[in-house]
């Protein structure tokens, strides 16, 4: 009998995944059709695995928002929140600290970055 | 357990005082092909309509080599289940590009809402059958976040583009706000 259940446990189980929150709804739907699933990117789109290496460096908490792929998401400032702590704790096994509020990330967005790749260099050299 | 063991005992002894084993062979041989023979009459196949898809997701199958298969509302291009794929796969001697546009759509059978990703493939010239346009929840290039009118081959090896694929992600929370 016990073989019974577990097969079908599993057939339960192994239908199609439903995503787990809003945070990766909005994941799939907006980012990751060019991002990918695994945040890997392409070779036009960088990967999200770079976040490692920026996150906690001066004016990265502020960069991250103000990319023209967030700050101009189709995302209520509300779910854009939460999906970014989602997706940092996600990319860098850390969550940002304090979260990022619906306020800040309003305020962010609404300036984006003109030369995302200048700031990002700036970023990354400052610290040497 | 020992009672299902000794009803079983009781079977197979009773059966092999009544039978001969010629008998039960010719038996067994009719059952083998009579089984074999039996999906070939001519029945009304009702129940392959609301059998499970390649990939796990249920529901009247419909056609995919047709343009209002479920799956398809926010297609743009040519599908590849016309072209020697499926909607899940790319024809032989293309490749799958890793980028994608991403809509939702909802599967009649079951009234929920999935998350659906029209991979495109590339690497040989343009399909040209089964044109299929519908771009439900689609908008105009300035929107570029929710715009499908670019080559999405970009991200592959090759960039010229045979046909789209529909493949289910995952279920959705909700359908695309753009609905």
């Amino acid at each position: 009998m016990r073989p019974l259940i577990a097969g079908a446990l599993f057939l339960l189980v192994s239908g199609t995944a439903a995503a787990d929150s809003y945070e990766e709804h909005d994941y799939i739907l907006s980012c990751s059709g060019c991002h990918r699933m695994d945040g890997s990117g392409s070779k036009v789109v960088p990967s999200l695995q770079g976040l490692q290496e920026l996150a906690g460096k001066p004016g990265a908490r502020e960069y991250v928002i103000r990319v023209p792929g967030t700050a101009q998401a189709p995302l209520s400032d509300e779910r854009l929140a939460a999906m970014m702590n989602w997706l940092m704790q996600r990319f860098t096994g850390k969550a940002p600290k304090p979260l990022y509020s619906t306020k800040e990330v309003g305020r962010l967005r609404s300036t984006p970055l003109r030369d995302p790749i200048a700031e990002r260099k700036r970023i990354l050299n400052a610290e040497r | 357990m020992s009672r299902l063991d000794r009803w079983f005992e009781g079977l197979t002894r009773q059966s092999a005082r009544r039978v001969s084993r010629r008998n039960w062979l010719s038996r067994f041989g009719g059952v083998l092909v009579g089984g074999a023979t039996l999906p070939l009459l001519p029945v009304a196949r009702a129940a392959e309509k609301h059998t499970v898809g390649e990939d796990g997701v249920k529901g009247p199958q419909g056609d995919p080599t047709r343009c209002e298969y479920w799956r398809h509302c926010a297609i743009d291009g040519f599908l590849c289940s016309c072209c020697g794929g499926s909607h899940t796969a790319c024809p032989p001697g293309t490749e799958m590009s890793p980028v994608t546009w991403i809509g939702t759509c909802r599967n009649p059978a079951d009234g929920k809402d999935y998350i659906i990703s029209y991979n495109d493939c590339c690497g040989k010239s343009f399909c040209g059958r089964c044109m299929c346009n519908r771009n439900e929840g689609e908008r105009p290039l300035y929107h570029w976040y929710r715009n499908n009118d670019l080559n999405w081959c970009g991200g592959a090896k090759t960039q010229t583009y045979s046909c789209s694929t529909a493949i289910v992600v995952k279920t959705a929370q909700e359908p695309q706000p753009e609905k």
